[in-house]
């Protein structure tokens, strides 16, 4: 399942998610600002606090909206 | 009526009482977008970081009054958000800091301290001002709030000592917080 790291009021964490809508990926958002567990799993992922985070297998992910990278990612 | 007979809503939704800070030094500040380029933020949490053994705290405040950006910083907008703004000093919801829907915390703030006028030797009061005047010249009247990241520093009694502007940097008022710790 694809995982979304994001924030609410977040335009870049819009456009991924309406890019993965349109491309018909199912995903799976967590809000790191209302989860701490959350907030943990993508520190240990992107060692950062930036979103959005997109990520397959926890590894390899994508920081922002680059559809170049996201395309590469996810396989499209 | 004092700063420490407030009630606010944290960024979670959940009430925080002003008086929990009593006998601490307050930095009290309307912060801006966390998508933009705020170089601001990083001097706070450096603030924060050196003082708050100290007794320094500083709140912050988040609203979108302000076209959610610093003017003449288009060209260095991030194309990400941080998480939480980057910061490790409590952040409250994001509310109106100035008008009538202004939380009641400010309406107060600014009528202990009014505006004395932006540092006109810092980079970005020029472009401030003409920003105002163009996108918001209403702004410009009283004492009310003028741009994100005006900052107001409140004693251990809980007298709001000082109001510095957008144009005074966070990292320039180290020695103003000092005399108070």
């Amino acid at each position: 399942m694809v995982k979304v790291y994001s924030i609410p009021n977040c335009p870049w964490c819009e456009k991924v998610k309406k890019y993965l809508k349109l491309k018909n990926v199912a995903y799976e958002e967590f809000n790191v600002e209302d989860s701490d567990e959350a907030r943990d799993e993508l520190y240990k992922i992107s060692g950062d606090q930036i979103v959005p985070v997109t990520t397959i297998d926890g590894k390899n992910y994508v920081v922002s909206f680059d559809k170049a990278k996201l395309d590469a990612l996810l396989g499209l | 009526m004092g700063v420490y007979d407030f009630k606010v809503k944290t960024n979670r939704g959940e009430e925080k009482d002003l008086a929990d800070y009593k006998g601490k030094v307050l930095l009290i500040v309307n912060t801006a977008s966390k998508c933009g380029f705020t170089p601001q933020y990083a001097e706070l949490q450096e603030l924060y970081m050196k003082y708050k053994e100290k007794g320094l705290t500083i709140l912050g405040f988040p609203s979108n009054q302000f076209a959610e950006q610093e003017p003449g910083s288009n060209e260095e907008i991030q194309e990400f958000c941080r998480v939480n703004y980057g910061v490790t000093f409590p952040l409250f919801a994001k509310e109106d800091v100035r008008g009538t829907n202004a939380q009641p915390l400010f309406k107060y703030l600014v009528g202990r301290k009014g505006f004395t006028g932006f540092d006109e030797a810092h980079p970005k009061a020029k472009g401030l001002m003409d920003a105002l005047k163009k996108k918001f010249p209403e702004y410009l009247e009283g004492d009310s709030i003028k741009w994100n990241f005006t900052k107001f520093l409140i004693n251990r009694q809980g007298e709001v000592v000082g109001r510095y502007e957008p144009t005074t940097t966070p990292a320039s008022m180290a020695g103003d917080i000092e005399k108070l710790l």
